[in-house]
């Protein structure tokens, strides 16, 4: 019989916990925290920056479309407008493109260890979400003491858009974390794709100021134009340029909705068809 | 008692495309030709089970399909069909320190690791401190990892890969890291692992340490198990294989060295057109006992004369131990060439080989007198067997003698044993 000294010598394992949920979920928090930490350590500024980017892209836009071009006039609360909106633009086009290496930039971790393999998109998401998340709440409470929001019953709907848009980041980060690993053109035409929908969505102007009912249609079809045109539509007070998707496509606008949930089936299925291919292509 | 590991009838495939198409331009340019690739069978109808307990080691040649087989078990890899099932929890060291970040303070890298293993933040608080006592690193808790040397590196992560109570644990050779004091409290790890009756699979190439902690090998060849059982028998079934496949491959080419062959290299000023092993009647032979006698014939072929030069000759184990080596400038032997074209003949002849039975290797070089320029280089030039007779055990024969003596008044300790 021997007897195993204490101390230093040796180290006790502990039990893991046996909710396999409770695990997972644990390790999307690491991962996350890890990442949003990482992207904002070693910088003079840090967060500033994820602050700072958009606030830029607002005032870029404002001087161009409100000041000089002069798109949102008659709209006196058209800044608050553009401010909720590139802020939600924002999380869109930086949790997709992050998420599009989530699999394909972790071989490492592929090849080496296991865990289910949605947890680094749902990390890479939930990292942005976090950014998202603070931005969206400065803007807010700065908005709100400003006296611009106009909160009424109809923004107990804004929530649920933003879930809408979390869900649709969330659906099509499975989708293109996945791909990408077989294609690797999927970052280009992604960015070109991104910037197609950031002039087709209406981000920067009204999108009731496109005439043409056809074109209006189709772009309120996009899943991005209708969260954003009804995230302003439920936070800022309405105008002749500002409502919500419904009363601008009418019943067309459950296919965005539509679009956002099928994006996270698809994105989903696809991923986990996938999965099993990771450890051996990367 | 059900075995902790199930594997039943796993088979694994690769698809290895023979260029390179993840891009949409080739795609376009080469929609024909998408679908040349070249398969690869890693693993053809692999079963075994492990029962509790077991400590089992898998061998085998590179590319034999061991690191296949391990990522199967440990769900990184996907089996095309069969399965491989393992009954509780599991640890995977494929690699130590998988998930840490050089960029993250030693601490953070605790919480992060620990979540890889499935361990919560608040489950590892109360650890942290006793984890920096075990890789001895309680004065670097707050310090980036990237700061660390390699092997505090892996100090801390053996400690953190340890922390998960687990069923199976499966290791890819890590053993063979960190400083001789920390090896050995790994090794006192798994020793504790293997008291307790914890289930661990092995895979190395070294043989000696499976010998040591294995109750049980695999030798794994071309994706098959070509022997399954004790240690020692399943070693020796190695040393076997590797002879056997080498003579293979030189009853395949005889006696010629192929040019293109990694294995040989050099100017050719001089070449050797042959290398053969004679027995003790001159006759060809692969097969040698032990203490029997052993020429090795070398037929080099002149092609510039470069006057004096040297001649070497080596044995090698099957697995690359060098066991004995000497060249013509050592022994005061004097070669020289005399003209392009000409043939000469040399032979190092062994009066009685002292090697016990394995496989082993004949490696030749010739050279100038200073070595700086090698003409041709052979390794391995032939290989040979050493037969199994029984007796003896280890590489090669003692040529001792036991001195038993009984005299009075002398104490025990005269009592000894000589070898000379």
């Amino acid at each position: 019989m021997t007897v195993v000294a204490q101390g230093s010598g040796t180290l006790e394992a502990i039990p893991r916990p046996g909710s396999v949920f409770q695990r997972n979920l644990n390790l999307v928090r690491e991962l996350s925290i890890t990442s949003f930490k990482l992207k904002y350590t070693g910088s003079a500024l840090g967060y500033i920056w994820s602050l700072v980017k958009p606030l830029m892209l607002f005032g870029i836009m404002y001087l161009v479309f409100s000041l000089l071009l002069k798109v949102g006039k008659g709209d006196i609360d058209f800044p608050v407008q553009l401010l909720i909106a590139i802020v939600a633009w924002t999380f869109f086009t930086e949790a997709t493109s992050t998420a599009m290496n989530a699999v394909a930039g972790n071989g490492d971790l592929i090849r080496k260890a296991y865990f289910p393999r949605w947890i680094l998109v749902v990390a890479s998401t939930t990292s942005a979400l976090l950014t998202f998340a603070i931005n969206t709440s400065l803007v807010l409470v700065v908005t709100l003491v400003l006296g611009h929001l106009d909160l009424t019953l109809r923004s107990l709907l804004a929530p649920l858009y933003y879930l809408e848009l979390i869900v649709l980041v969330l659906g099509l980060s499975l989708l293109l974390s996945s791909l990408f690993v077989f294609f690797r053109d999927l970052g280009h035409i992604w960015e070109i794709l991104s910037l197609v929908l950031f002039y087709g969505s209406g981000v920067v102007f009204p999108i009731m100021l496109i005439k043409s009912t056809t074109l209006l249609d189709l772009a309120g079809l996009n899943p991005v134009a209708q969260i954003i045109q009804d995230l302003r539509y439920s936070l800022v007070q309405s105008s002749p340029l500002n409502h919500s998707m419904a009363s601008i496509i009418g019943p067309l606008v459950t296919i965005p909705i539509v679009i956002s949930i099928l994006a996270l089936v698809v994105g989903y299925l696809v991923f986990t068809r996938l999965t099993p291919k990771f450890a051996e292509s990367l | 008692m059900n075995p902790v590991v199930e594997v039943s009838h796993v088979r694994k495939r690769f698809r290895l495309p023979l260029d390179k198409s993840t891009t949409l331009k080739y795609r376009v340019t080469h929609w024909r030709s998408s679908s040349r690739y070249r398969d690869l069978i890693a693993l053809k109808d692999i079963s075994f089970d492990i029962p509790p307990g077991q400590f089992l080691g898998i061998a085998g040649p590179n590319g034999c399909g061991k690191s296949t087989l391990l990522k199967i078990l440990c769900r990184i890899y996907k089996a095309d069909s069969g399965y491989a099932r393992v009954n509780g929890e599991f640890s995977a060291f494929l690699e130590l320190g998988v998930g840490f970040n050089p960029e993250l303070t030693a601490r953070e890298n605790i919480f992060l690791g620990g979540a890889m293993l499935g361990l919560t933040r608040a489950q590892l608080r109360n650890k942290v401190d006793e984890v920096f006592a075990f890789a001895e690193l309680e004065d670097f808790a707050e310090q980036k990892l990237k700061n660390f040397s390699s092997g505090m590196q892996v100090r801390l992560a053996f400690s953190v890969a340890i922390l998960a109570q687990t069923d199976l644990l499966v290791m890819d050779e890590v053993l063979a890291v960190g400083d001789a004091s920390f090896q050995e409290k790994c090794f006192d790890t798994f020793s504790r692992y293997k008291r307790e009756g914890k289930t661990i699979v092995l895979v190395s190439h070294d043989l000696g340490s499976l010998e040591e902690y294995c109750d049980r090998v695999l030798l794994l060849n071309h994706g098959e198990i070509i022997a399954d059982g004790p240690a020692a028998e399943v070693t020796a079934a190695y040393h076997r294989m590797v002879a056997d496949h080498a003579m293979a491959a030189e009853r395949d080419a005889p006696s010629q060295l192929s040019r293109g062959d990694p294995g040989q290299w050099g100017s050719r000023a001089i070449e050797f057109a042959s290398v053969t092993l004679l027995d003790g009647n001159g006759q060809s032979s692969r097969r040698f006992d032990t203490a029997a006698p052993m020429t090795i014939d070398m037929q080099l072929l002149v092609h510039r004369d470069v006057g004096d030069f040297v001649i070497g000759a080596a044995i090698r184990r099957a697995d690359g131990l060098l066991v004995s080596g000497s060249n013509t400038s050592l022994d005061h032997v004097t070669v020289s060439s005399h003209a392009p074209g000409e043939m000469v003949s040399v032979r190092f002849v062994i009066d009685s080989l002292p090697l016990l039975a394995g496989g082993y290797f004949v490696q030749v070089s010739v050279h100038d007198l200073t070595g700086s320029e090698v003409y041709d280089h052979g390794d391995p030039a032939a290989s040979f067997h050493i037969n199994n007779m029984g007796g003896h055990v280890g590489m090669f024969e003692m040529h001792g003698r036991w001195q038993v003596e009984h005299e009075k008044d002398v104490p025990t300790s005269a009592v000894r044993q000589t070898a000379r």
